[in-house]
């Protein structure tokens, strides 16, 4: 639809298209050549009225990454968070319609750029930001329930393939960002940045309609990460077997799938 | 460079609460009903996510919202779910801040698509966006950016509005949008171009009271001027807002009340287009849902005073 063979068609060089580009170069690049297209106002100077469109570009997107890391803000205070959304805004220019996904790169841009990406606790705690977001308003689906579990007979249980629900993401953070996180939403003071000996399983979900994060102890990460690459729960069983304790693996892998199910982790 | 001072509205964009019917309100019958003309649905509001729990749970005095397309135009979850529960009771129309229609760009017909799913699922009275673009090259600037008034840029727009009308298999509804700007090849009024497209496209106008105010500041000419311009039964929709004066110009930014000087604009277009569905649109500052419903009524009020409570009078003077 909409191609047509019209000489109305778009033409690249048209003055109107000619005009848009001078005027999209004033406003990104700061770019004066708009201004002889410019007529002057009634009141004021055509450069005084370009400038609204420039300020406004720019305070309108930094806003944006400001509501959508407002911990990250929280935690490092209004001015850094200033530069850091500028810089961003300059290096990324929003290339989709949607505002709602303008900000979607910060966590990669702090840990690329300088000087953020050597304080790797602020793109974690960003990412733990953004996975709360997209988990916010992921794509509905039917959980699966406990009753529908209890419907599958037990000669099949072994073959049993679970789907993760739309809004479940999970990653590893390498530093305390989560409990950064816990400390700004509770409006305490947070605690120092630390690297992890070991990095944390975060699970980041949405039950009844809020969303949620929680840390995995190893056992559970790794269940979960084979079940959600698609192995079968029998399989899991045997990993969890040759993991630790045989005895207790079957009981371990229940315990595990229960906790899914009454969180809304699993796709019905 | 200035670096300070407010930035105009966009409205796109609010993951609030991330952390955490036919109504027979109307007392004001339509005007002139037409085969494709949507109904008079009487005086709304902006349906902003910090009321979502007032609305439900109160029931108050408005007879429809009007939604933020993009807000909407997200896979599931807490946004969808609220307006499900809110279009039960309510009538919604949808407006929408990144169509582009009036960009040199290809058509973006991912976005179309995702609107048109949006329509698909809310059944709004009618959908809306604005007479602007908001970026070439792939870029979006979030903006809605002015056009130069010539013939080019009208046969381009109007073979646009076609298009995406025969996409969404409705007529759009477009706005006028304020502007800080005015290009000097621009052959004709702001008003003569909706005029003029409304009457090649068959689209209807959502006329906002502020940005004609804003832009007739702006630019120095007088704002009956354009209500005097614009064809009599393409409008659709009133949007009225508040603005920051700067002095030597005035800023859009949708964050106070309406001023007084709208208000006796409005007046001036309830007289000229009689019984349109008038909505108060706030975009920052969102003060509490009571304050915004006094602004209806006032609206009602006021329209009322113009046309005569039951309606039927069209116009007094």
């Amino acid at each position: 639809m909409g191609a047509r063979n019209s000489h109305r068609s778009p033409d690249p060089k048209s003055d109107f298209a000619a005009l848009q580009e001078r005027f999209q170069r004033g406003v990104l690049d700061h770019d004066d050549s708009v201004l002889a297209d410019i007529l002057a106002g009634p009141r004021e100077r055509r450069d005084v009225l370009l400038a609204v469109y420039r300020h406004a570009y720019r305070a309108r997107l930094v806003e944006i990454v400001q509501q959508d890391y407002e911990y990250l803000l929280a935690h490092i205070g209004e001015e850094a968070f200033a530069e850091l959304a500028h810089a961003y805004v300059e290096a990324r220019p929003s290339l989709q319609p949607n505002a709602r996904w303008f900000s979607h790169e910060l966590p990669e841009f702090l840990q690329e750029t300088r000087p953020w990406r050597d304080a790797p606790e602020l793109a974690e705690l960003a990412a733990l930001e953004r996975a709360l977001s997209d988990a916010f308003d992921a794509a509905d689906a039917p959980v699966m329930t406990i009753e529908r579990l209890a419907a599958i007979p037990p000669t099949e249980w072994g073959a049993v393939r679970f789907v993760p629900h739309p809004s479940a993401i999970r990653f590893d953070v390498t530093t305390n960002a989560a409990e950064i996180w816990v400390a700004h939403k509770e409006g305490r003071e947070p605690p120092a940045a630390r690297l992890l000996e070991v990095p944390a399983h975060l699970l980041v979900w949405r039950e009844d309609l809020v969303p949620k994060f929680r840390i995995l102890e190893d056992e559970e990460a790794m269940a979960w990460d084979e079940a959600v690459a698609g192995l079968p729960f029998g399989t899991i069983c045997e990993m969890l077997a040759f993991r630790a304790d045989p005895e207790s693996a079957p009981t371990r892998a229940a315990v595990l799938l229960q906790g899914w199910i009454v969180s809304g982790l699993l796709k019905a | 460079m200035s670096e300070a001072g407010p930035k105009p509205r966009m409205r796109s964009r609010r993951i609030a609460g991330r952390n955490q019917a036919g109504r027979a309100g109307a007392t004001i019958a339509a005007l002139k009903p037409s085969s494709d003309r949507p109904d008079f649905l009487g005086f709304g509001l902006g349906l902003r996510p910090q009321h979502y729990s007032e609305i439900l749970e109160g029931d108050p005095p408005i007879d429809w919202f009007e939604i933020i397309s993009e807000n909407y135009m997200v896979p599931g979850g807490k946004p969808l779910h609220m307006l499900d529960r809110i279009r039960e009771r309510y009538p919604v129309v949808m407006h929408g801040v990144s169509m582009s229609i009036a960009s040199t760009a290809p058509v973006n017909y991912d976005y179309l698509r995702d609107l048109k799913r949006l329509a698909d699922r809310v059944a709004p009275r009618w959908i809306s966006d604005h007479l602007c673009w908001t970026g070439v090259h792939g870029k979006n600037l979030h903006d809605l950016l002015p056009i130069p008034y010539t013939q080019e840029a009208l046969d381009h727009v109007v073979e646009r509005v076609q298009t995406v009308q025969e996409f969404l298999g409705r007529p759009l509804t477009l706005e006028n949008v304020s502007t800080y700007v005015q290009f000097g090849t621009s052959e004709m009024a702001e008003w003569e171009f909706l005029a003029e497209l409304t009457a090649r496209t068959g689209c209807f106008l959502l006329f906002d009271v502020n940005n004609v105010y804003v832009s007739a500041f702006n630019h120095g000419y007088d704002p009956e001027t354009f209500i005097a311009g614009i064809p009599q039964d393409r409008v659709v929709q009133f949007h009225l807002a508040g603005h920051s004066h700067m002095e030597t110009h005035i800023i859009d930014t949708h964050d106070h009340p309406v001023c007084d000087d709208v208000w006796t604009l409005y007046e001036s277009a309830v007289r000229r287009f009689g019984a349109v569905s008038t909505m108060i649109e706030r975009d920052d500052n969102i003060p509490p849902l009571a304050e915004l419903v006094a602004e209806v009524n006032k609206a009602r009020k006021i329209a009322a005073g113009v046309l005569g409570a039951d309606g039927r009078n069209g116009r007094t003077q």
